[in-house]
């Protein structure tokens, strides 16, 4: 067996990097990850500096026939990008290609990463002062991207539409305006929405991308009433609701509407069990979204709901904001 | 086949018993493992119903074990709380609470229903981050040794199950739905993000 090389104290990071790239090429999947994850770290972290020159070496594995490694290479495309936005220019379209892999895990964690570069590329438009032809034909192929998740939620596979019903949660939040309403989670709050697009960009159209957010909204509603929809994706998508009416109250009309629809029409496919799942998930979300201040005029609708799915009316009460801490969702 | 090892949480109300008889089993068959309680508090049975022994998460199962030698040997030998908490300390020091875990898990299974939902709430109320799925699937078991170890059992075989899926996320409704058929008792199952 191969002696394993001790790692000498003077190497420069850069040789080290090629040393671990010579040795990911003639090893096992497992030990191949492990010395990809330190490349990744010496390249994004420990020396930005490297990043554009080991950049092609390290996509070249987005062809390994490895899941695994293949995955990772997904992994590193996001971290790359975010650590430098120019490298979208170079790495949207390996994304896009990995977003057609035929492994249903590379596909699902494409989908995942495509979810955070979306805002990040919007982003990196908005901020750039002149927008180059590169730039436009990233922005184009991402918003085809876009297209092409939100047609997955039609996909054979349970856990790709619930990927895909997750994208359309976060598509539907960045691409409505962020409100003085709005909640606006920790993690989130340097996050790009609709509100921060300048209505004058040179390229990216404040109105399209508006109307491409209600019609997400459209769509993940029509998906939810489908009569054969899966427990987990319906699940996925109260869940998603609730977020929704939470983070941009102006849909909240819409959200209050479907769930009620939902709970008068529970899809006919469900076993006993998930009803009882289903109606558990409505539950909880229904009391997120009443705890909301602009819940006030929903009150009403939510309350019976709540009452119908078998919850006190003095726990109803608890979790209903006091009036004066209620503000008006403006129109 | 998932392409880690499933990374499984069993949880119960006070990780004692239920939970820790599935952690006990499942770790032996080679899972990645760990279990919690939900609740506020650690308690076990004392000398009447009224008047249960209730500990903070914080006390290790030999000091709950040293406890209750010093208060009642013979009753805890003879109700076996003694033998169990003897178990519990050679699989991990203490109790833990699933609400301070940040780690990640793709399965979390619960033990009642009343934990299900404190699980639900607790994985809800967290700002979400990676959008990673964990799949949360209730198995009601009842609070005593024997129901806890044929429970165990249960939660195994479905793990295993799971585990052997080509593609879980796609299977798994199909096949909790035969589980509750062949155990004949009714799983409640959702799906949170991280």
């Amino acid at each position: 067996p191969q002696q394993v090389i001790p790692q000498v104290v003077d190497m420069t990071t850069s040789e080290r990097v090629v040393d671990l790239l010579n040795q990911a090429a003639l090893i096992a999947t497992d030990e191949k990850l492990n010395v990809l994850k330190q490349v990744q770290e010496l390249v994004i972290n420990k020396d930005p500096s490297l990043l554009d020159n080991f950049l092609d070496e390290l996509i070249a594995f987005q062809t390994d026939k490895s899941i695994e490694v293949r995955k990772f290479v997904i992994g590193f495309i996001e971290e790359a990008c975010k650590r430098d936005n120019e490298l979208l220019l170079r790495l949207i379209a390996n994304l896009n290609m990995l977003l057609r892999d035929d492994s249903v895990n590379v596909v699902k964690k494409a989908i995942l990463t495509l979810t955070q570069l979306y805002k990040v590329s919007l982003q990196w438009l908005v901020r750039s002062k002149a927008v180059s032809e590169r730039q436009e034909a990233s922005w184009d192929m991402v918003t085809q991207m876009k297209g092409d998740v939100l047609a997955l939620l039609d996909s054979e596979n349970d856990g790709v539409r619930t990927h895909a019903i997750k994208f359309t949660e976060s598509l539907i939040i960045t691409l409505s305006p962020r409100t003085s309403d709005s909640d606006v989670p920790k993690r989130q709050e340097g996050d790009i929405s609709l509100d921060k697009v300048p209505r004058d960009h040179s390229y990216i159209r404040y109105s399209a991308l508006c109307e491409e957010g209600k019609a997400a909204l459209e769509k993940l509603l029509k998906f939810m009433v489908h009569p054969a929809i899966s427990s987990i994706n319906l699940t996925t998508t109260l869940g998603s609701l609730a977020t929704i009416a939470r983070q941009r109250p102006m849909f909240m009309s819409e959200v209050v509407q479907a769930y009620e629809t939902l709970h008068a029409n529970l899809p006919p496919t469900l076993a006993k069990s998930q009803v009882s799942s289903v109606r558990k998930n409505l539950k909880l979300h229904l009391v997120a979204v009443l705890k909301h201040p602009c819940s006030l005029e929903f009150q009403g609708q939510i309350s019976t709901l709540l009452l119908d799915l078998g919850m006190a009316q003095s726990e109803i009460t608890r979790s209903t904001p006091a009036p004066r801490e209620q503000r008006k969702r403006p129109r | 086949m998932p392409s880690h090892p499933l990374r499984v949480a069993v949880v119960c109300s006070s990780n004692q018993n239920r939970s820790m008889e599935a952690h006990s089993i499942l770790s032996k068959r080679g899972f990645d493992v760990r279990s919690f309680g939900t609740g506020s508090h650690v308690k076990l049975p004392g000398p009447a119903p009224d008047k249960p022994n209730v500990y903070d998460f914080k006390t290790t199962y030999v000091q709950m074990y040293n406890d209750l030698v010093r208060k009642d040997k013979e009753l805890y030998t003879q109700n076996g709380i003694l033998h169990m908490l003897d178990r519990n300390k050679r699989i991990k020091s203490k109790p833990e609470r699933f609400q301070n875990c940040k780690d990640k898990f793709d399965l979390v299974i619960t033990c009642e229903e009343r934990v299900y939902d404190q699980v639900l709430e607790d994985l809800n109320s967290r700002e979400q981050e990676t959008l990673q799925s964990v799949h949360v699937i209730n198995v009601d078991i009842q609070d005593n040794h024997e129901e806890a170890t044929l429970g165990a059992f249960l939660i195994c075989e479905l793990c295993q199950c799971i585990q052997h899926t080509d593609d879980m996320e796609d299977e798994m409704d199909e096949l909790i739905q035969e589980f509750e058929e062949k155990s004949n008792r009714p799983f409640l199952h959702t799906v949170c993000f991280y």
